[in-house]
């Protein structure tokens, strides 16, 4: 598996027009089918900017992204809007949700923009993260905890060799962000899918196969117990 | 308090595209509305400066027989002591492709009837009395003279060379009218040896002494009662404007509110944001009404201004318009009426703050953490709604039930069309929630279904819009099928009236009207003319009637004549051989509307021998004379009245003669004659006339094209202020793999489907309002009945209409969604 | 003598130069007069017509009468001016005066197929003293040359503005003359008591050094008037005398010339007197002023501008601005006449078209030490303001 890995960034480069140093300076790293990767940070570190970057919804100044050996940033907007749609799965801090779609119809949303208007895979997961009675409801009638799982779902549901999940605990309590973060890397597990994490929780951190910690644009690997 | 200050200011350049959008929106509405008041009153004031002018301060006026009456009268008056006194000739010349009022006049005996009018060229008027055919012009019409001051002219068919006297100013803004002296008028009028009437300034004690003196024929009439006349024919069309104008007013205020709802709307988490940090409800509400103050006065100056350069685009249709149909009037630049100006502006702020009043009161009441959630807000909306449409549905039916309640009250019936409009546009918002709950059933994909859900779920946003879409598609509807109907009445009855081939007539000044002569021996010329089966000659004069003047037609009884006149009332068998038979006259349509009179009722006129009764034995349609028409037999009016004149003579082909080969006849023989004559064939009428009628609708068209344009750029606004709002939500699309092609397609759908259902509420809402300028703004106005027709292609211009204007003004804010990074919008929340 | 002051506050009877007639129809600018009581306000020119065409006085001519009563349309300007002293039942006096002017607008005669085309306008006036009410009334009226409105035809004689009119009989005499407007009326009949006087040279009046601006001047200056006068309502048999003056010309007035002062008069023992003083601008008397002496024979005696000298001994202030000699001490030491004219009213001041005073006066002195009197009229034009 080392030799292909799921993930592989190098020279990845990014700068605000008003900020002094990069924001990312020549990251180089990999992440390996199956892996889950944490990256830690503070606010403000740059987490964020980097899975923009990888998922293609930001421009690198420099350096490249491959996901599966496809280098996103040779690829056209149009081109990589397509790998994404099929490839990679979205965790947001904020769940973005569809206030306008029922749990299930936000949960679908991926497999329908891949043309598959089956509902077998969106239920079963509906069912994993504990919400099968809760399909046919309004996101703004679900607690905090529950929509993020919905949102877990729905970036599992198209089968993603790629999970970027950006802060997803930040915007709920303990307990609720504990079961969130469980789900989400039991499901990816199970599945064999690879997930980068942005978290600043030890907790998070210590579900992670890998720890990178991002500061002054750099990142760093710990590997073994961590110290902190 | 300056902070917040600094705060509504800032929003205000941040949001550059929006604020100007609002600003747009505002001005717009303002405009129209300032626009369409300044014509109509320029095109008023300039009639009754005319009217003033004519009139001058005469209290009576002695009017007579068509063609005028013996000038030995005034003489006669004189010499009775009846000294203020003046004689009057009166008629209309063309000069320079302008058609002028040619007033004749004994300037010894004007002084005191026209005081607003004077020359300073000295020696002016000795020129006016011993120089034939010198005229004194306002500055405007001496550019017409060459440099010896010649002008050409045509006069009743001739071309005159006049005589440039000199110029006179007029005081109270007087400049259509020429003035000759009253020996030049009548050579140049063919009024020799008569006069059209004599000015009086009688006490009323010494009205019956002059009455007593006229011969025959002849009467006194008040000043104020002829001027009446002229006035009140104008106003039947200045009304019709004036509720084109009060459309754009509805949507105008709807688009103002639209807008300005929205800016507030958008800020309500800003606004809940300094609800939660301290902010006092009082604040809020300051901060959101001097926002809406400084927007509203700023758009409505520009409406305003906007408004005077539209105004006078405006004027010149409207003027056209009356010229064509009721009075040779020239104004040459729109009078600023500071009454115009107030309604516009005062609609523009008003409608301002009160759109923003609404939606800040209820964010300041709000608590502050509930101000953020918008589901609590389109709960309310949806409260909202359902509000709309318990206050909807009685105004539609009040609005239906009113003109029958009212019988001929035309306000009642313009208060209806505005009910009928704001019920509607009050029900719009249920009727898309409720097109959101249904479509969310029948609509299968998920992204389908949160463009439905979208349009009832963004109600606060949607709902209005939608509404002040429909509102301007159903009055483009209804106006555009009002038309339509009035076109095909009028090529039907044009149909019915132009039997004749070949139509021979004096070339007329003012086009609705035939003032020329032409007398026996040139009908005997015509019925000599080789292929012609039969001659008809027709007179069209002006007489008095009890109630003023009237129309009369008097038509030569041929085997055709029946053709002519369809009959909406009376039994027709006995009408014709009464009319026949010269024991009976029609009535026109109109004249049977304003005064009340139906088969079997009198009329009287003065004929040249005194007072005459005429039983009414039918009605007949007529479209060519809104005053109305009394039309007889030509034999009874020869032996009434003292008029061997013809005004116009129809030709029949004889068998196998092709019109062409008539028509080129009888131009071959006018051509031998002294007097112009047009003579044209019944199809060049026809399309003369439907071009005239044509003309008169293209201030119609150009007030709905404005009211498009006013709604698309609300509806501009509304969208983009959607659209933005929604960017998060479009990010995330974006991020989870739309295509920014897909993106713009999606949000395409979504504005698709805001003028669909505007477009689908419009057809109804448009017919309704067709039905009710037909059959009750137009009949109490002009006593014109019509059939309704509906095109079959409107419900689809409507839909297109409407969808169209949506789109076009979804297609920006689609743009720029599409091609905003996704990132951008979702880091921020 | 008539005044006719328009513009330059300068005018005379012989001819009316800047001649402006007010046409309301075309007033209003710069109006300095108030409307008079027919509505016509002084401010626009009808424009005086070129003196090209027109005939002009330039040689006596030999008069002949009646047909010189009658109009001579070749020259531009003509007049009937009657005015005259007539006394009711118990001594109550009146005096009146009426003129008929013809103006010529253009020489030639208009073409056109109207009848209301006309190449003259008439104005009329007509003043009435009441000496006993104390009141003074004037009119006005215009009128053209056409459609029977207003004319003059010789025999038998006929001068008329519309019902106001001046008529002679199938056999000439005597004339009639009837007016009325606003129930002040006058019907009275002339007969001529003396043969017409031709006043100048043979009837050839100079008006100033240069040639042309002459008129042909003729008066009869007694005439027996007898009939009504109505006032207030009330129709007052009366008798008097009255004065014709009859003028036609094509003149223009010289420039320094600013108004005149004009007097017909007529004595108890038959004879009677017209003089006219010219005034120049700077007061002097202009040696064109000139007059006659009529003996009760009818002999005329003719009076140059040294013949006679004018002191006023009473000034009388308009209350419409300007200040009238209305009463004169006038010395002719060549007949041994000294007279003192004094006005029946203070204002008779006509506020027409053009504003002057004209009046009925009383005259009483001594005609080479013997008591004298009589009745007669002033004009006195040029002192408006």
């Amino acid at each position: 598996m080392t030799s292909d890995p799921r993930l592989h960034i190098s020279g990845l480069t990014r700068r605000f027009p008003d900020a002094p140093h990069p924001v990312l300076d020549r990251l180089d790293f990999a992440v390996n089918g199956g892996e889950i990767v944490a990256v830690l940070g503070r606010s403000g570190s740059g987490k964020s900017t980097l899975f923009n970057l990888i998922a293609g919804i930001d421009a690198a100044d420099a350096g490249s992204v491959s996901v599966g050996g496809t280098d996103l940033t040779r690829l056209s907007e149009r081109d990589r809007t397509l790998f994404r749609r099929r490839r990679i799965g979205f965790v947001y801090q904020f769940f973005n949700l569809i206030p306008t779609l029922t749990v299930e119809e936000n949960a679908a949303l991926p497999l329908e923009l891949n043309g598959d208007r089956s509902r077998g895979e969106v239920r079963r997961l509906l069912a994993a993260v504990g919400l099968a009675d809760r399909a046919d409801d309004f996101p703004d009638r679900l607690s905090g905890g529950e929509q993020q799982r919905v949102a877990i779902a729905r970036a599992l549901v198209h089968h993603p060799d790629l999970i970027l999940a950006d802060e997803p605990t930040g915007n709920l309590d303990a307990e609720s962000g504990e079961r969130a973060i469980q789900l989400l890397t039991d499901l990816t597990r199970e599945r064999g899918a690879s997930l980068l994490i942005a978290t600043h929780s030890l907790a998070v951190s210590r579900l992670a196969d890998r720890v990178l910690t991002l500061e002054a644009g750099r990142l760093t690997e710990r590997t073994g117990a961590l110290a902190w | 308090m300056k902070i917040l200050l600094l705060l509504a200011w800032r929003q205000l350049v941040r949001q550059r595209l929006q604020s100007a959008l609002t600003l747009l929106g505002i001005a717009l509405g303002v405009a129209v509305v300032v626009a369409v008041d300044l014509a109509n009153e320029s095109s008023s004031r300039a009639l009754e400066r005319t009217l003033d002018a004519l009139t001058g301060t005469a209290t009576h006026h002695i009017v007579g027989p068509p063609r005028g009456f013996d000038e030995a009268l005034y003489l006669r008056l004189r010499l009775q002591g009846v000294r203020a006194s003046a004689p009057v000739v009166e008629g209309f010349i063309r000069i320079g492709g302008e058609t002028w009022r040619l007033l004749g006049i004994d300037p010894l005996a004007e002084s005191r009837f026209r005081p607003q009018v004077e020359s300073t060229d000295e020696g002016a008027l000795r020129r006016l009395m011993v120089e034939p055919g010198s005229v004194l012009a306002p500055p405007r019409g001496a550019r017409h003279a060459d440099a010896e001051g010649r002008m050409v002219a045509e006069a009743g068919g001739r071309t005159e060379v006049l005589r440039l006297a000199g110029t006179y100013r007029s005081n109270a803004g007087i400049d259509d009218l020429l003035l000759a002296d009253i020996a030049t008028a009548q050579t140049l009028l063919d009024r020799v040896g008569r006069l059209d009437r004599i000015d009086l300034q009688l006490s009323a004690s010494q009205v019956e002494e002059v009455a007593a003196m006229l011969p025959p024929g002849l009467h006194v009439e008040e000043a104020e009662a002829r001027r009446g006349h002229t006035e009140q024919l104008a106003r039947a069309f200045q009304i019709n404007l004036r509720a084109m104008s009060l459309l754009a007013l509805l949507v105008g205020a709807f688009l103002v509110y639209n807008t300005v709802a929205f800016g507030v709307i958008r800020h309500r988490e800003l606004l809940g944001t300094l609800r939660a940090v301290g902010a006092t409800p009082h604040q809020v509400v300051m901060l959101v009404m001097g926002q809406a103050l400084l927007m509203g006065t700023l758009g409505t100056v520009l409406g305003v201004l906007g408004g005077l350069v539209l105004g006078d685009v405006l004027l010149a249709l409207v003027t056209r318009t009356i010229n064509d149909l009721y009075f040779v009037l020239s104004v040459r630049e729109v009078t600023v009426a500071p009454g115009s100006l107030l309604l516009g502006g005062g609609m523009g702020v008003a409608v301002t703050l009160l759109a923003a009043g609404i939606p800040a009161r209820e964010a300041a009441r709000v608590a502050p953490l509930t101000v953020q959630r918008r589901s609590h807000l389109e709960r309310r909306t949806g409260r909202g709604a359902l509000i709309g449409a318990v206050v909807g549905a009685p105004l539609i039916l009040i609005g239906l039930l009113l003109p029958q309640l009212a019988e001929r009250s035309l306000l009642a019936g313009f208060v209806a069309l505005g009910l009928i409009m704001i019920g509607a546009g009050a029900l719009v918002p249920l009727l898309v929630a409720g097109i959101g709950a249904i479509g969310s059933r029948v609509v299968r994909g998920v992204l389908g279904r949160r463009a439905v859900r979208g349009l009832s779920a963004g109600l606060s946003r949607s709902g209005i819009a939608v509404a002040a879409l429909a509102i301007a598609v159903s009055a483009t509807v209804g106006v555009t099928v009002m038309v339509d109907s009035f076109r095909v009445s009028v090529a039907d009855w044009l149909e019915a009236i132009l039997v004749g081939d070949v139509y021979v007539a004096p070339p007329g000044t003012v086009s609705s009207r035939v003032d020329g002569t032409l007398d026996p021996s040139v009908v005997e010329r015509f019925r000599a003319l080789p292929g012609v089966a039969a001659v008809r000659g027709t007179r069209r004069v002006e007489v008095m009637a009890e109630s003023g003047p009237v129309s009369l037609l008097a038509v030569e009884a041929v085997s055709h004549t029946r053709d002519r006149f369809t009959l909406l009332a009376g039994e027709p068998e006995s009408a014709w051989q009464a009319f026949r038979a010269g024991e009976a006259v029609f009535a026109s349509e109109p004249l049977a509307f304003h005064r009340r009179i139906e088969p079997g009722d009198r009329i009287e006129l003065m004929t040249d021998r005194g007072m005459r009764e005429f039983p009414v034995a039918a009605i007949y349609r007529d479209y060519g004379s809104e005053a109305g028409v009394v039309a007889m037999g030509m034999s009874i009016y020869r032996q009434l009245w003292d008029d061997p004149d013809h005004s116009s003579l129809v030709l029949y082909a004889a068998p196998g003669v092709p019109t062409d080969t008539l028509l080129a006849n009888a131009r071959a023989a006018a051509a031998e004659l002294s007097q112009t004559l047009e003579v044209r064939s019944n199809e060049a009428i026809r399309s003369v006339s439907l071009a005239i009628f044509d003309r008169t609708f293209t201030v119609t068209r150009v007030l709905r094209l404005l009211t498009v344009l006013v709604a698309a750029v609300g509806i501009f606004g509304a969208l983009s202020a959607m659209q933005i709002e929604r960017a998060r939500e479009h990010a995330l699309l974006r991020s989870l793999g739309v295509t920014p092609g897909g993106l713009f397609l999606l949000v395409g759908l979504e504005t698709a489907l805001l003028g669909l259902v505007a477009g689908l509420v419009a057809i109804p809402l448009g017919v309704v309002t067709a039905e009710v300028l037909i059959d009750v703004i137009n009949r109490r106005a002009f006593g014109w009945s019509m059939d309704l027709v509906v095109p079959p292609a409107v419900p689809l211009e409507a839909l297109t209409l409407a969808v169209g204007s949506a789109l076009a003004a979804g297609i920006y804010p689609a743009w720029r969604m599409a091609r905003t990074p996704p990132a951008l919008a979702l880091r921020e929340e | 003598m008539t005044a006719m002051q328009g513009r330059k506050r300068v005018g005379a009877r012989w001819c009316l130069p800047g001649f402006l007639l007010a046409l309301a129809v075309l007033a209003g600018c710069g109006a300095p007069e108030p409307p008079s009581d027919s509505g016509v306000n002084v401010a626009e020119a009808l424009g005086q017509a070129e003196a090209e065409g027109f005939a002009r006085a330039t040689d006596p001519r030999r008069f002949r009468f009646p047909a010189d009563h009658g109009p001579h349309p070749a020259f531009r300007n003509e007049w009937w001016y009657l005015t005259g002293n007539l006394e009711g039942t118990g001594g109550r006096r009146f005096g009146f005066q009426v003129t008929f002017f013809r103006i010529g607008l253009s020489a030639e005669p208009v073409e056109s197929p109207s009848a209301w085309a006309a190449n003259a306008v008439w104005m009329a006036h007509f003043a009435l003293t009441d000496a006993h009410g104390k009141r003074f009334h004037a009119f006005e009226r215009f009128a053209r040359d056409a459609v029977g409105l207003a004319g003059a035809q010789a025999e038998p004689l006929a001068v008329w503005l519309e019902e106001w009119r001046l008529t002679g009989t199938e056999d000439g005499l005597p004339w009639r003359l009837e007016m009325a407007e606003e129930g002040i009326g006058l019907n009275l009949s002339l007969e001529p008591q003396k043969p017409p006087v031709l006043q100048g040279d043979a009837g050839l009046s100079q008006k100033s050094a240069e040639p042309g601006n002459a008129s042909y001047y003729y008066s009869i200056p007694r005439l027996a008037a007898r009939g009504t006068v109505t006032s207030n309502g009330e129709t007052i048999p009366v008798t008097g005398l009255a004065w014709l003056d009859r003028e036609w010309s094509t003149s223009a007035l010289g420039p320094d010339q600013v108004g005149w002062d004009w007097f017909a008069l007529q004595f108890d023992d038959g004879s009677d007197l017209m003089l006219y003083r010219l005034r120049r601008r700077d007061g002097a008397t202009d040696p064109h002023s000139a007059g006659s002496f009529i003996t009760p024979e009818g002999g005329k005696r003719a009076l140059a501008a040294g013949d006679f000298e004018l002191e006023p001994v009473e000034m009388w202030e308009s209350p419409r601005g300007g200040r009238y000699p209305v009463a004169w001490r006038l010395r002719l030491p060549a007949l041994g006449l000294e007279l003192v004219i004094r006005p029946l009213l203070r204002d008779q001041e006509l506020e027409l078209t053009v504003r002057y005073w004209e009046g009925a006066v009383d005259v009483h002195g001594t005609r080479g030490g013997r008591p004298v009197q009589g009745r007669g009229y002033v004009e006195l034009t040029g002192y408006a303001e």
